[in-house]
């Protein structure tokens, strides 16, 4: 019985180190400004938001006054995980603006990993955006 | 008793490996998508077209033209793929996300070697313009090419593609004022369900 779960405990630490936890380090003193925006969070999938954490929001307009979205993603987990995600875009009416530039996108991240990911309104009369994270398979 | 255990068991395994799965909708490019190892699903195609989609709206190459929107002809997109492709699951994103942006309107009387995608539309321009007698044809701002390359390789029994979408948009004075290129990897041992 214990040879059993020591092979079995064996198994499971090497499915575990399959992936390790990444390290960074970045510049202290940043130059770029980042312009941050409150946001409003639902969460349904306590798992998913401890691996696929939103830090933050930050909005830029583009040359051509198209909306971008960015958002920082931390892993708080020592685990690498997937996810999938979709932004949604909607107009000064809050109406929900179908388009062909925000498809569901298949990601993944490392234990430990901040990592931003980004999109582009598909035209200038889109204000508001939803984020969407999703489990992966 | 064991065999009081086992026999139900067998039982529930059979009809569960019997049942398989109704056919049923799913979101095209949805997560319940099937993944394919050495071929572009629908999804890659969606991705792919978004990327590049978005990439052109952010650059504002677009938007540099005198009289906007700026006029897109389609060029050549070559399929370096081991699969046949209809080029048009690609380029007709491309061009609807374009034309919803407002930035960019698709002409579709001038096409490759003269060919226009539509030859009626063809036609009625150059009789408005035999009728009008003056050329009224707004030539094109930008051309679309690219290609479309595969890549595999293989460790024992697990398998790996990438799809790389290279597109570039290319002004009326020939050059290339926006490029872009999006790489889809694969890996696995089968095809699966969902990603």
């Amino acid at each position: 019985m214990k040879t059993k779960l020591a092979g079995l405990f064996a198994v499971v630490l090497m499915v575990a180190g399959c992936h390790n936890p990444m390290n960074s380090v970045e510049n202290a003193q940043k130059s770029g400004q980042r312009n941050m925006v409150s946001d409003q969070r639902v969460v349904m999938d306590m798992g998913l938001n401890r691996s696929v954490s939103v830090v933050g929001l930050n909005t830029a307009m583009t040359p051509g006054g198209v909306l971008k979205v960015q958002a920082e993603l931390l892993n708080t987990t020592k685990s690498f995980h997937r996810f999938s995600y979709q932004f949604e875009w909607f107009d000064l009416n809050g109406m929900l603006v179908n388009n062909v530039v925000s498809p569901v996108v298949a990601d993944q991240i490392e234990g430990g990993e901040s990592k931003f990911i980004s999109a582009i309104a598909p035209n200038p009369a889109c204000k508001d955006f939803r984020l969407k994270l999703l489990e992966g398979h | 008793m064991k065999k009081i255990i086992i026999l139900p068991l067998i039982a529930v395994a059979g009809i569960f490996a019997g049942c398989g799965t109704n056919a049923h909708y799913v979101q095209t490019g949805g997560r319940e998508s099937i993944v394919s190892l050495g071929q572009i699903n629908d999804q890659d195609f969606i991705s792919a077209a978004s990327a590049a989609t978005s990439d052109l709206l952010a650059s504002g190459v677009l938007d540099r033209v005198k009289n906007p929107p700026a006029v897109l002809a389609m060029s050549r997109i070559v399929n370096n793929t081991g699969q046949q492709i209809d080029i048009d699951l690609l380029t007709k994103k491309i061009r609807v996300g374009l034309l919803q942006s407002g930035k960019a309107v698709t002409t579709t009387t001038f096409g490759l070697g003269g060919q226009a995608e539509d030859p009626l539309a063809k036609g009625i321009q150059q009789q408005q313009e035999f009728m009008n007698d003056q050329k009224t044809t707004r030539l094109p701002d930008f051309t679309l090419s690219g290609k479309i390359i595969e890549t595999k390789a293989n460790a024992g029994d697990t398998s790996q593609s990438t799809y790389s979408f290279q597109l570039s948009l290319t002004d009326n004075q020939g050059l290339a004022v926006w490029e872009g290129e999006k790489q889809i990897t694969k890996q696995g041992t089968r095809s699966s369900v969902g990603f």
